[in-house]
């Protein structure tokens, strides 16, 4: 998609307007804020057709199983390999998400609200496997809401108020950014009662 | 390679190779003129219904246009039989121009999304049934005839047939179990997100309906040549591309072996059904269609797998704890495509 205005760049290079199969041979991928696995694919299908068609694709369908099998082991979803993906609860439909995005072989990783609809275990679980991703070598894009989540695994945070950005900065600075703290919780009125 | 493990994956090992064994062995049993020929129009019809569930069944991009290359694979073999090219040669020439035509008519038409790209191909079909209709270098309307000196040999028709058939099978399979295959059943679900993983639903489509359409106009070029005569208003006739289309949808879209029934079943009653109901047999199609989407989409082959299912779920509540009550929860879609 084009946006209205502005240029994207990765790397130097220009990816304005550039399609969702050429971002992934760069070493873009995402996951959908509302999931779309491949309901009639078994699990392990979902992952291996990312192998095969990835940034550094593989022909061959066993090895192409293999390192699917391991990013299903990094999600936790290995267990279900051979089951179809529609029998996966939202938690784990997500979870396969972020496999099938990690095994594209991504440098940047974009999440749309990964944790949107997820249980207090499954957030706390999900944030554990963005640490480990990140800690792996894999730079993490983050859209969400869960101000609690956001804190818990950025390095760098960027508030957007209706498409303008009003902070940017490490995740104490932007706690204690007065505009940020305006936009959340409203102004403090002399009674010290927040106003929306 | 994996040995198979259980009767029933033997059964589905051997089972082709005794279903073409058989085919081949046949015609030695001296068959009426008559059934010849019905054999032969059969392989030819399931010859283009395997072709188009590769595009339709698998990648879910439902066309009605393979008139079109079943007809230019008509005309293709007719004018170069006429100057004289090896009948073989003649069939492979009319592949390569179907697919050539396939990447003409796919590069706009799979811009398009669902039905509008469903109308795109119709209009198609009509465009080029009109343009046919009055060049005068394959006789307008007036049709066209392929004059052989050989003499007329209904078995070499019926065994070219078969091998079209067993061809179209063997590449369907082939392609079913790739991560080609892959890739075009994660874009019948949600082309969007196969193209956030890599895969490029443009190209792709671009590629199995040049396949697809290779093997429809192959199987145009070996009708016309057993047909010696025939029109645009035959071979182009939007009416074919229904008849296409509708014999995987019988048998089971998305399925090899699906559409192997759909054009056998087809096949063996589409010359009863025009003889008898001239005028209305289209109406029944249409009908036919209907009553499959809205009751059994899976077609015949959805309704076995179901059968199926009953039986074995009887089965294990007979001797609860078998080992077939996994299969039984994991459905047929695990299997689909297979």
């Amino acid at each position: 998609m084009r946006p209205s205005a502005g240029r994207v760049h990765l790397r130097g290079s220009e990816i304005t307007g550039m399609g969702a199969a050429a971002l992934v041979k760069k070493g873009v991928a995402r996951t959908h804020q509302i999931v779309r696995p491949f309901r009639n694919l078994t699990v392990l299908e979902n992952v291996q057709l990312a192998v095969h068609y990835g940034r550094h694709p593989v022909a061959r369908v066993a090895q192409a199983q293999a390192q699917a099998m391991n990013a299903l082991k990094l999600v936790g979803l290995d267990a279900k390999a051979g089951q179809l993906a529609s029998a996966l609860s939202l938690g784990e439909q997500k979870r396969l998400e972020v496999a099938r995005a990690l095994a594209t072989g991504p440098d940047l990783l974009l999440l749309d609200e990964i944790c949107g609809g997820l249980t207090a275990f499954e957030t706390s679980s999900m944030l554990d496997l963005l640490h480990s991703i990140r800690e792996g070598g894999t730079t993490i894009m983050y859209v969400e809401h869960d101000m609690k989540a956001i804190m818990t695994v950025c390095d760098r945070i960027t508030v957007l108020n209706f498409g303008q950005k009003l902070a940017e900065g490490k995740p104490d600075e932007i706690q204690n950014d007065p505009s940020v703290i305006e936009a959340y919780l409203g102004k403090t009125t002399v009674g010290g009662v927040p106003r929306a | 390679m994996r040995l198979p493990s259980s009767p029933g994956e033997w059964l589905k090992v051997v089972l082709p190779w005794l279903l073409l064994a058989a085919l081949l062995l046949l015609p030695l049993g001296g068959l009426s003129p008559n059934i010849m020929k019905l054999l032969f129009i059969t392989a030819v019809w399931t010859t283009t219904s395997v072709a188009w569930n590769l595009l339709g069944g698998m990648a879910g991009q439902v066309s009605f246009g393979f008139a079109v290359f079943y007809g230019l694979g008509a005309y293709t073999t007719g004018l170069l039989m006429h100057a004289g090219w090896s009948p073989y040669l003649s069939f492979l020439a009319g592949g390569v121009v179907g697919a050539a035509a396939s990447f003409l008519i796919g590069l706009p038409t799979f811009r398009l999304r669902g039905p509008y790209f469903v109308i795109a191909t119709i209009g198609v079909t009509e465009a080029v049934r009109v343009v046919m209709n009055n060049l005068d270098i394959t006789g307008g309307s007036s049709g066209y005839r392929i004059l052989e000196t050989r003499p007329f040999n209904p078995l070499e028709h019926y065994y070219t047939a078969i091998g079209a058939v067993t061809v179209a099978v063997a590449v369907s399979t082939i392609i079913t179990r790739s991560r080609f295959g892959l890739a075009l059943r994660a874009i019948k679900q949600d082309q969007d997100a196969a193209a956030d993983i890599g895969v490029n639903p443009y190209s792709t489509k671009l590629k199995v309906h040049a396949v697809a359409a290779a093997l429809t106009a192959i199987a145009g070029g070996i009708y016309a040549r057993r047909a010696a005569f025939f029109y645009p208003g035959d071979v182009f006739a939007f009416q074919t591309g229904i008849s296409i289309l509708l014999m995987p949808v019988i048998g089971g879209i998305g399925t090899v072996w699906g559409a192997v029934l759909g054009g056998v079943i087809f096949g063996f009653v589409e010359e009863e059904l025009v003889a008898n109901f001239p005028n209305v047999h289209l109406l029944l199609y249409g009908s036919l269609l209907i009553l499959i989407i809205l009751f059994e989409p899976d077609g015949l082959v959805g309704l076995l797998r179901r059968l199926a299912r009953l039986v074995r779920s009887g089965r294990d509540r007979e001797h609860p704890g078998s080992k077939n009550s996994e299969q039984v929860l994991w459905g047929s879609s695990r299997a689909e495509g297979r």
